[in-house]
This record gives structure tokens, sequence and C-alpha cells, in this order.
């Protein structure tokens, strides 16, 4: 048996190098998938959300949007007020108990990680469409666009852009916190540590390792999330194309009679 | 006799925000090849009139007649290609490049496809001596360049009339006079123009008639030169001699 801490380090990842690969990437795809349909769920309740309802709409449509606004305020407001690991034991269980249904560990952890995302991504979508100038939605109504238009082509692309930091937030959060989902027993990181250590009972070596491949993965995706920033925000210089008319060219009048000879 | 057709009829339009009244019973006609502008202080509701004729804000009361139809019934996506706007701030779309600016329109409302639409902004973008400039995104020009888009982008849509909604005011002096030639070789050109200003040159010399609002209602509609000369409503020759 090994005797330094390092040893033990050596150890553990000698017999447990592939599990932690494996853990590794679970967590990864978890917090993926989790922050990709977690944002497509905010986007949509944002969207919907933002639906101008004009006071002359007949009573069933305005009824019926105040209903689906109510709606949408609930699953915010319940996702954000409780414990995500709380969530996943409820769904998880009561799926089991109630509707009989035996989800696979890693669906169930990607469906509450999502749906938990969602709930706080709604709310980052909502605050990244206030922050786009209302004057850019008017000049797309202006031209013609409907809402749908205009959300899609023209405040969306830039609300999300505004976004991207809180984005790249929730994946690192996503990343760190799918390790709540132990108890449903995914066999993410945290899961895999626990069984690493168990084995020899050596859990601060276990652990050691543990906290090393989530700050690897959170720091390299905060990175990767800035050179993407950058890259939306596009060149800093842009070409100039031909020769630069000048606006003052095309207007000159000539009075009568003194027509340039060229 | 047969009547000229207008382009834009308004009937009684009103506007109420909350128990502020800001338009109270405003009609007038915009005929092919009006040049018009808005004049009146501040808060006279110069711009909500405008507003109003975009339908940006819905009016309280009243109707605005498009040849001769109710606006309010007909498909806003028309309505709006053939009455096209030009706002103060400029509104450029910030995500795209000037090209895609004045295509985009083009091919969401118009469904052209992209050679024309291309052909067709890159045509006025040279009109107002922008074309040098397509690729460019908004943020990487001076006020001045980016109204001149602004304007290209409102003409690829083939207009009817254009809405100008104070173009001039957000811009530092010396970048005014390239939008106003823009728009006086515009004028000449024989576009159906509505102007909110406060350029009165602009007034006095380019447009074929002057609205004077005040408080709400219309206080005086005329040539401009009698307007500018002989104005007469006390409040009209109030106002421009203080601001002349």
């Amino acid at each position: 048996m090994p005797t330094t801490f390092w040893g033990w380090v050596s150890l553990l990842l000698e017999k447990y190098g592939p599990l932690f690969w494996n853990g590794t990437l679970y967590t990864m795809l978890i917090a993926i998938s989790g922050t990709v349909i977690g944002f497509i769920i905010g986007l949509l309740v944002a969207i919907v959300r933002t639906i101008p309802v004009s006071p002359k709409a007949s009573i069933v449509k305005r009824w019926g949007m105040k209903l689906i606004s109510f709606l949408l305020n609930v699953y915010i407001e319940v996702f954000r007020g409780t414990p995500m690991i709380v969530q996943a034991m409820v769904i998880y269980y009561g799926a089991m108990m109630y509707l009989g249904l035996r989800m696979q560990a890693l669906g169930a952890a990607i469906f509450i990680i999502s749906i938990n995302t969602g709930a706080y991504m709604a709310e980052i979508v909502r605050g990244g469409i206030i922050s786009v100038d209302k004057g850019q939605k008017e000049a797309a109504h202006a031209i013609g666009m409907t809402h749908w238009q205009s959300m899609l082509h023209v405040v969306l692309p830039q609300a999300v852009r505004n976004i991207m930091p809180s984005i790249g937030n929730e994946f690192v959060v996503n990343i760190k916190d799918s390790s709540v989902l132990n108890v449903i027993s995914v066999s993410e990181l945290f899961f895999i540590g626990k069984s690493a250590a168990g084995t020899y009972a050596r859990y601060f070596e276990a652990f050691f390792i543990i906290a090393a491949i989530y700050f690897v993965l959170t720091f390299t995706v905060t990175r990767l999330l800035r050179l993407l920033e950058k890259k939306m925000d596009g060149g800093r210089n842009y070409t100039i194309c031909g020769s630069q008319s000048d606006s003052e060219a095309t207007i000159t009048i000539h009075p009568e009679g003194d027509v340039p000879n060229d | 006799m047969i009547e000229k057709q207008s382009i834009l009829e308004i009937r009684h339009l009103k506007k109420d925000f909350g128990t502020h009244q800001v338009l109270k019973d405003i009609s007038f006609s915009v005929f092919g090849g009006d040049v018009i502008s808005i004049i009146g202080s501040s808060g006279s509701g110069k711009s909500t009139l405008l507003r109003c004729i975009n339908f940006l804000e819905e009016p309280t009361e009243g109707t605005i007649l498009y040849r001769g139809k109710d606006a309010e019934t007909l498909n806003r996506a028309e309505y709006h290609s053939k009455v096209g706007m030009v706002f103060q701030s400029f509104n450029l779309f910030a995500n795209m490049s000037v090209l895609a600016n004045c295509t985009a329109g083009q091919k969401l409302v118009l469904h052209r496809d992209g050679k024309e639409a291309e052909d067709k902004a890159l045509y006025f973008l040279s009109k107002v001596g922008m074309d040098a400039y397509r690729n460019a995104r908004p943020g990487q020009l001076s006020g001045g360049q980016k109204q001149r888009v602004a304007i290209a982008r409102a003409l690829a849509m083939d207009p009817e009339v254009l809405l100008f909604d104070e173009p001039t005011s957000a811009l530092d002096p010396e970048m005014v006079g390239e939008v106003l030639s823009v728009m006086r070789t515009l004028a000449e050109g024989g576009l159906t123009m509505l102007v909110v200003t406060h350029e009165m040159s602009f007034a006095r010399d380019v447009s074929s008639r002057v609205i004077f609002m005040d408080q709400g209602v219309i206080a005086e509609d005329g040539d401009p030169h009698e307007i500018f000369t002989a104005p007469k409503q006390p409040r009209t020759r109030e106002f421009l001699s203080r601001i002349l």
C-alpha cells in the first residue's frame, strides 16, 4: 500500500482511470445537454411571455395569454425556489412510485437538469430581451416584420449576445451542480469519486482528483466561451468596397446651361 | 371634377396616454409627391402623430385611410412596406451588416430573392453614398452615415410614403448637412415625404407644404412660403419668432 499522498493518487488513477474518464464524460454530457435544452426552454418561455397582446384582441386570446403566462410563472418560481437535489428525488421517485415509470438514471438526470436550467434561462433571456433597445423592434415593425420575425432576426440575436456571459455561468454551474444528481445514482464524476474512495477509504485523495477534474473542465469551458463571445462580436475592422462614392457627388445640381464640360 | 386620390388620409385622429391627450382631432391628407414638413415645439404631438400613422402607437380614435381603405383592416406587413419610417435614433439592426440591414426586410416581408434584394439595396446605398460601407456594422459608422443607411433601408422596400421622425435631431451639427442633402434629393426625385423636423431651412426651402402643430392640434397648414413670411395664426408667429 502506498504511504504518500501522491502514491495514493497515482494508485487511484491507475485503478480507476477509465472510471474517472467515464464520469467526466457523463458529467459533461449532462451539463451540455442540460444547458442546451434549458436554453431552448428559456428562449421559448421568454418569447411566449413577450408576445404583445393588444387590448383590442378578443377576450379568449387575452385570457388565454394570461393563463399561459401564469403557468409559466409558476414553473419558473417552483423550479427556482427549490433545490435541484430535492427536485431530483421528487421527480425520480415520484415517477417510479406513482407513474410506475422507472427512468433511466442518465435520462432522468438530463431531464431534471434541463427543466431546472430552463427556469433560470427564462429569466436570463427575458433580461436579454429587455436589454435590447426598443428602437430595434420598432424599426423591424416599421419595415413590416411580424413579432416572430423581429424576435428571430433582430432582437434575439442581440439578446443572446448580451446574455452569453450568463449562459456561460449556467453552463459552469451545471458542470458542478450535476454532482447532486448522484442521489439518483447516475454515474457522473461525484458518484464515481464516492465509489473510488470507498474501496480503500481514501476520501481525500479520491476527491482531490475529482476536484482537479472539475476545475479543468470549468476553466476550459470558461476560456472557450470567451473565445466564442469574441467570435460573435465579429471583426473590429471592415473593408471598404470599391470606390467610396460621396453622397454629395450624386446630388450636385448644375444650374441650367452650366453643364460641366468633361 | 375628378379629385386626385390621396395616398394617406388621416381622419379625426386622437391619441391619449392615460389622461394626457397628445393628439386631439387631427385630420389631413397626403397626396403623391407631397413633401410635408411638420413643425412645432417639443410636446406638440408631432412625433406621436407619425408614430400613430405607422401604428407604432395605436391611435385611440380616428381612422387612417391608405388609398381610400382603412389601414387597420389592411395587412400590417403590406401597409408597413408602403409607408416607411426613418427614426431619430436610426435604429439600424445592430446585429447585421449595412447590406443585411437593407436586405432583411425585402427578403422577409416582400419575399424577394437574395440577388434581387442585394441589387436593390446596393442601388439605394449608392444613392446615399454608403455602398462602399456595405460590410460595416452599424456600430462602426458615424451618426450621419447611420442615418443615410437607414434611409436606404427604408427606400429598398419601395415605399410610397416615407415618414421621417426628426431625422437630424440626434446628429452632430456637421453631419446634419449630409442627411439633409440626401433628403433634398429624394424630395426632388418626387418621393412623397412626411417630415417631422426642427430644420426650418428644410421646411421652408424643400417642402411643398408645412403643417404647424401646437398642443395636439394642427394650428396651421399651408404653403411654406406663406407660413414663413405671413403666418395667419398668432401662435405660429410666436413659434417662428422664437426659432428663427
